[in-house]
């Protein structure tokens, strides 16, 4: 029912919307879900102090923020939903607009209280000024193992946690990403399913760029693991040295079906781009958060 | 720990990954040429090593286990030649800001700076250096593979021991494209290892960055000399071939060895381009012309 509700949504744009100069990506645009409401109370981005004195990834420094959903009441745990390289998340107007969508979808009861921590990754700054950061952000997101299910449990979340009542229940916790962000979620739940379970993952490098084609084999051969997965791809997606995106996605989507999660898979038309899954993340997170 | 707060800076890092990706991502099919096989351009020696370039595209090497001094291949007329005498036993070899040779002088154990006449400076006694790099700025670090150690001398002739006990047989060392970053490979493990380096040259946030292809049923990718290409990629010797990394660790692509069942143990981009790829593999030496060109010269 779920499937042909994005189905139908995605047809509906291609037949309806003008194509212009990016046609694969420009037929995905933004729902009144992810516009701002009238009447609809604002929850508030703020932008913590960066972090800089990360024990996992020692050297580090990144910005991060949190949304807090007008919601929200201190002693009431609330649903916790990560996102990384979560500057292209944050922005009320940019190209996906969660403090819109959760504002949307928590006043209509469609996902709970919900604080959004939107997290980049690390960068390596020098003393000297004129030197440009190195990116930590393919070790961070690439890589198979726990370490950055460690670096959201021992550091993010008690950060948040100071300051906010979280739930401790891993079925109200979230994570999203895009590209190797979006790998990056499905390896911090299949690690930790005890912390999350569920992932949102976008245009995911399920592909080998640290390993991570290996992740439908392991579907197939592992216990089944408690998580909820919604993948979105689309078929003009990357082709190079790591892989080929959408027969990456395809391929975790067929062992998803084979080991009997509970998943979703979208495969639009897209490239390697955010706009599809923008489009479609109202949708999505009501599928993501239903009871 | 300074703070850094630069959210416009962020969401600009966000659209230039998004444009990196296909920039950073080029394949190795993309920069080699199927008309331009390895070619054997030296030979008759025991076990080459050290090797290293000047501005003008000359290839200088060793030969370690029975070789007189520094050798040289010269890239305006192709002849091999010793260069220098009388310095036998080194197998690391860089040419450094101020035009001097910087060598790991293995056989004697001691670090030592030659000028291109031959005279000698020695630096540091008593350690077992296999391979080093100097940079720009004049710090010149150098790894102690049975150690653990990566040592560091300073632009003032300061000793540190920059690292230590991490890094499995540290073997081959290379610099970032903008010398903020020092890199290792692991000869008995798989990862290469990267080091922010600071403004007094000393190494903080060291991480296994990259992790290397290992060979069918083995745990060790035998990683040995490394270099870099001018725009940030790194080559590093293994067993397999020469692995080859973008700027973000990220394996592209591994060039096959010149002799399938051969070492390869150093690698340096010279000739008058610098865009010949060359390796050190045993008795011989091969170069292969590519379209991307080496960042030393």
């Amino acid at each position: 029912m779920h499937r042909r509700l994005f189905c139908a949504f995605s047809a509906f744009l291609t037949l309806v919307l003008p194509l212009s100069a990016a046609p694969q990506d420009d037929q995905y645009i933004l729902g009144p879900d992810s516009q701002e409401q009238s009447g609809v109370p604002k929850g508030e981005v703020i932008q913590m102090p960066a972090w800089t004195d990360s024990k996992i990834y020692p050297g580090t420094t990144r910005d991060w923020w949190i949304y807090v959903p007008a919601q929200y009441q201190k002693g009431n745990p609330a649903a916790v939903m990560v996102f990384c390289d979560g500057a292209g998340f944050v922005k009320r107007d940019g190209q996906f607009r969660v403090p819109t969508v959760f504002d949307n979808l928590i006043a209509k009861g469609q996902m709970p209280v919900t604080i959004g921590i939107f997290i980049q990754p690390g960068m390596f700054p020098n003393q000297d000024p004129k030197a440009k950061a190195r990116s930590n952000r393919s070790f961070e997101y690439d890589s198979l193992g726990d370490l950055h299910a460690r670096f959201l449990l021992e550091e993010i979340l008690p950060a948040v946690a100071k300051n906010y009542t979280l739930t401790t229940d891993p079925e109200q916790r979230a994570i999203c990403g895009n590209s190797s962000g979006g790998i990056c979620a499905f390896t911090v739940a299949w690690e930790r399913p005890d912390a999350f379970r569920k992932v949102v993952s976008h245009i995911g490098s399920f592909t080998n760029i640290r390993g991570g084609y290996v992740y439908p084999a392991l579907i197939r051969k592992t216990d089944k693991k408690p998580l909820r997965v919604f993948l979105q791809d689309g078929k003009n997606d990357l082709d190079n040295q790591f892989g080929n995106w959408p027969l990456a996605n395809e391929d975790m989507a067929a062992a998803l079906k084979f080991a009997s999660y509970d998943y979703q898979f979208v495969m639009g038309e897209g490239t390697h781009n955010g706009k599809h899954g923008a489009a479609l993340l109202p949708d999505t997170l009501r599928w993501l958060w239903r009871k | 720990m300074p703070r850094f707060h630069h959210t416009a800076s962020a969401f600009a890092a966000v659209l230039l990954s998004a444009c990196l990706v296909s920039a950073q991502d080029t394949s190795l099919h993309e920069y080699l040429i199927d008309s331009e096989p390895w070619k054997e351009v030296v030979a008759g020696y025991d076990f080459t090593d050290g090797l290293c370039v000047d501005a003008a595209g000359n290839l200088f090497f060793t030969d370690v286990k029975s070789g007189k001094g520094i050798y040289k291949l010269d890239a305006a007329t192709g002849k091999v030649g010793l260069f220098l005498d009388h310095l036998p036993g080194i197998s690391g070899l860089q040419i450094g800001p101020d035009g001097r040779f910087y060598a790991c002088h293995n056989r004697e154990q001691r670090v030592i700076a030659i000028s291109m006449k031959g005279d000698v400076e020695v630096l540091l006694t008593g350690v077992k250096c296999n391979d080093l790099v100097v940079s720009q700025a004049g710090h010149l670090y150098f790894t102690e593979t049975p150690t653990q150690r990566i040592h560091l001398i300073t632009k003032d002739k300061k000793h540190l021991i920059a690292d230590e006990g991490q890094v499995q047989k540290p073997n081959g060392i290379t610099l970032s494209s903008d010398e903020r970053t020092l890199v290792v490979s692991e000869h008995g493990g798989k990862h290469v290892w990267a080091w922010r380096i600071e403004v007094d040259g000393s190494l903080t946030a060291g991480a296994p960055y990259m992790t290397m292809w290992l060979p069918v049923g083995k745990t060790t990718a035998a990683g040995d000399g490394a270099t870099t290409e001018s725009k940030g990629r790194y080559f590093v010797t293994t067993e397999l071939g020469i692995q080859v990394f973008d700027a973000t660790g990220r394996l592209a692509g591994i060039i096959a060895k010149p002799v399938a069942d051969g070492k390869v143990v150093s690698c340096e981009f010279a000739g008058k381009e610098h865009d010949i790829l060359y390796v050190a593999a045993g008795d011989k030496i091969f170069g292969r012309k590519l379209k991307v060109s080496g960042y030393f010269r």
